[in-house]
């Protein structure tokens, strides 16, 4: 039924873009030819050195030497709760057209915790621009040689410790348990070890005092190299270029889990100055500038535009609602 | 030898006319954005970022480590002269510098801060080249037990720590413990303390507390002698070092600059609680252990060797693993991967300039922060001389202006006037502050280690004493408090 309604909606739709065309050019120009008359502030929810700020700055780098726009998009700095602080009074800036701050799983896994009044929908999705995988790394003599062994250990003795970069609750933990609940067994009983940073996760593998380590496949790399730690799977839906991993579906588990990351605005902004947007950064994704840096920091091109985006933030929500309230951790 | 190689190698980076410039630049900048209270090498590397954009990785990263060490080395001037620690790092130079500055002997204290700084960084430089890659291996050997049981060792300098009353120096501890767990608790995601308020998810910053518990509340406690004391001029004093002083701080200095640097190669330690550590292991070594905190020139020397070797001791994890032990070095590992590099095991081999050519240009960032400090000191420890209003006013301005820098935050400032009335009424009952930075400090880490080792032994005590560093540590520990006590219980059968 629903598709029967929506066949003539469109039709009605394409036939008032037709009307629009023909009617003048004048509206059709002004609605794309919207630019930003200031500068553009451009936030990261967090202090200085970690992932969105990295994206922030990468993007208004490659933006500014790409000569992409005629405004300066400023980085900003908003730290604090895991980027609730910055939620909140991005929130209240609604309708600013000069506003865009940068977005990962957390804008949904921290209202679920409880810890923000903000989620997802309270923004407006702009465009979707990268990820980045989870990868679970072991040392080099460690007994398991696949994912399944681990889980399969961690089935047999619940005290098999996982360390990971961050909170319980937080992207690894839900990483991890989400691939336990898919192997079939108990995603609580994952041991997860919570660290202040990946940095200190790894140290703590190399130094035996955890079993396994769940981070970003891009974090890893340097380890990987170094030959002391070994990977037993990572989460995307296939192989990541230039590394030989392979991934949880190889190995006969149904499970993905993305780490992305994309930029959002406030809520209510004018859709002229969303379709600028997603464009500027569809373009700033072709240019050589970009690919460079994302080569660098081994991020994965993953675009999608504002509709796409809001559909996947949906259904993301309801994947991590699910892993949560197996874990127990479900607070909104 | 292969080291001396390798070094002359980093020289012939170190010593390029660009980055002789820029190493310049970075301990100047480093240095004055160091002075400032508040005002942290963190957000002034994150500023430095794009400028890092287009240059070669090598100069990127001896200009953002000279911000770097010059802001610790930087940061005791304000420690010394205002009770205003300038970085997080240089709160413990304060208990001694300050006293000193009151007395007139400010330019004493700045220099011997200025001398110290320098042989503890040169001394840590000298770790970093000959057993960096070795020294990694010690990071790692360090987890949850581990630290818990450094914590513990730690804490047990609350006792040397609190002047007259031990008992009100447990108190400001246990404050002080409890201030650090505001915030999530990373093992369950719960919120503890923080009122529902998502400011204080977070945690309280360190340095909100650290300025208002020192330089507010000293702020307040001297408008509330109002003007009954006449305040003297403050003397400057003279800048030079007798022999027996020389003597006298020698082996404090060398010793706290070792324990520096070996704090400094933990990740999760670091350059604070590496002075704390560094001060409270000479106060009890010293014979005249009960003048720390009056004004001993060994208090300012001890912290400051210590800071300084520890940001050193820092750039090991940090290059080696590639794994980094605080903000800072964070901000610092990811302007290296946008400039190309990857820092972990196999940097020395891949990149060989970047860190032979970082290492060397610290000797020199090193040389040029004592000979662009020493000249400077008694044009700086002038703004003693300045009225009090003035003087008063400037410090209010300072730590307003440095908080609210931290995280643009106006809730941090109502924080602060907080914790400068807590500070005020500690003054005035006696209860020591050290302690409590103290407790802040260590607190919350060794929460977090000692709850993480019980997960993973699944709440099995014995994790703490089947380690053997874990072991060590904390027999050093029981012993450094139960000492005293049967030395004591000894002289006492013997009358």
């Amino acid at each position: 039924m629903k598709v029967n309604l929506r066949t003539p909606l469109k039709s009605l739709a394409l036939m008032g873009a037709a009307l629009t065309l023909t009617a003048g050019m004048v509206t059709q120009s002004l609605a794309s030819d919207w630019t930003p008359s200031r500068a553009v502030e451009f936030i990261a929810p967090a202090n200085p050195g970690g992932g969105w700020d990295t994206l922030v700055r990468t993007a208004a780098n490659v933006i500014r030497t790409e000569n992409l726009a005629d405004v300066n998009f400023a980085a900003i700095n908003i730290p604090g709760g895991g980027g609730a602080v910055a939620w909140a009074q991005i929130a209240r800036d609604s309708r600013n057209d000069h506003k865009l701050f940068a977005t990962s799983p957390p804008i949904i896994l921290v209202p679920l915790a409880g810890t923000s009044r903000f989620n997802h929908t309270d923004f407006t999705p702009v465009a979707r621009l990268i990820t980045d995988y989870s990868i679970v790394l072991v040392r080099n003599d460690s007994p398991h040689q696949s994912i399944n062994d681990l889980f399969a250990a961690i089935a047999e003795n619940p005290r098999l410790s996982v360390g990971g970069g961050s909170a319980a609750g937080s992207m690894d933990h839900i990483s991890i348990a989400g691939a336990a609940a898919a192997a079939g067994i108990n995603a609580a009983s994952v041991n997860y070890i919570a660290f202040s940073g990946g940095g200190e996760a790894m140290t703590s593998l190399l130094g035996g005092h955890v079993e396994a380590v769940i981070t970003g496949a891009g974090e890893a790399t340097a380890q990987l190299q170094g030959g002391e730690l070994r990977a037993l799977g990572v989460s995307s839906p296939e192989r990541i270029p230039g590394m030989d991993v392979p991934t949880y579906k190889e190995q006969g588990l149904d499970y993905t889990f993305d780490i992305w990351r994309g930029v959002m605005a406030p809520k209510d902004i004018s859709e002229e100055a969303l379709r600028y947007y997603e464009d500027l950064f569809a373009r700033m994704m072709e240019t050589d500038g970009w690919r460079e840096a994302t080569e660098r920091l081994g991020w994965l091109d993953a675009y999608q535009n504002s509709e796409e985006f809001g559909a996947f933030l949906d259904a993301q929500l309801e994947q991590f609602r699910a892993v949560l309230g197996d874990l127990g951790l479900l607070r909104n | 030898m292969e080291a001396l190689s390798n070094l002359m190698y980093g020289f012939s980076i170190a010593l390029d006319p660009i980055n002789l410039m820029y190493v310049f630049i970075g301990v100047f900048a480093g240095t004055i954005i160091g002075m400032l209270p508040g005002l942290g090498p963190m957000s002034a590397l994150a500023l430095m970022i794009p400028i890092t954009f287009n240059l070669n990785p090598a100069t990127g990263l001896i200009l953002m480590a000279g911000v770097y060490y010059g802001a610790i080395f930087g940061g005791s001037t304000s420690s010394i002269l205002l009770n205003a620690p300038g970085v997080a790092g240089t709160v413990a130079t304060s208990f001694d510098g300050y006293p000193m500055a009151q007395k007139g002997m400010a330019g004493k204290a700045l220099a011997i801060a200025a001398y110290a700084s320098f042989v503890g960084g040169t001394i840590s430089i000298i770790g970093l080249m000959f057993i960096a890659p070795l020294l990694s291996k010690v990071a790692v050997s360090f987890g949850p037990p581990e630290y818990f049981a450094l914590m513990v060792l730690g804490l047990t300098a609350v006792v040397s720590l609190s002047d007259k009353s031990l008992v009100k120096g447990l108190i400001a501890a246990v404050v002080g413990m409890m201030i650090s767990i505001v915030g999530m608790d990373l093992q369950t995601g719960t919120e503890r303390y923080t009122f529902g308020s998502i400011e204080m998810l977070d945690g309280i910053n360190f340095l909100v507390v650290a300025l208002g518990i020192f330089a507010l509340a000293e702020v307040f406690y001297m408008l509330l002698r109002g003007s009954k004391k006449v305040q003297k001029r403050n003397e400057i004093g003279s800048l030079k070092l007798s022999m027996g002083e020389v003597k006298e701080m020698a082996a404090p200095v060398a010793r706290s600059s070792v324990l520096g640097f070996f704090t400094g190669v933990l990740p999760g330690a670091g350059a604070t609680i590496g002075s704390f550590l560094g001060y409270s292991m000479e106060k009890r070594l010293a014979k005249d252990g009960d003048t720390f905190g009056k004004g001993n020139i060994k208090g300012v020397a001890a912290p400051e060797s210590a800071n300084n070797a520890a940001c050193g001791g820092s750039f090991v994890p940090l290059l080696t693993l590639g794994v980094p032990g605080s903000g800072t070095t964070a901000v610092l590992l990811g302007a290296l991967l946008v400039m190309g590099v990857t820092p972990g095991p196999m940097m020395i081999e891949q990149r060989p300039d970047v860190f032979w050519g970082v290492i060397a240009s610290m000797y020199v960032g090193n040389i040029f922060l004592l000979i662009l400090n020493l000249p400077l000191i008694p044009y700086i420890a002038r703004i003693l001389d300045a009225p009090r209003a003035l003087l008063l006013s400037l410090i209010l301005i300072f730590c307003m202006v440095g908080v609210y820098g931290l995280n643009f935050s106006s809730f941090d400032l109502v924080l602060l006037l907080v914790f400068g009335l807590i500070g005020l009424v500690m003054k005035l009952y006696g209860f020591p502050a050290a302690p409590m930075i103290l407790g802040l400090i260590l607190g919350a880490l060794m929460e977090e280690s000692m709850r993480r080792a019980l997960q993973i032994s699944g709440g099995d005590w014995s994790i703490f004493i089947d380690k053997p560093i874990s072991l060590v540590l904390l027999i050093i520990a029981a012993l450094s408090l139960g000492l005293p006590v049967v030395k004591k219980m000894i002289q006492k059968a013997r009358t």
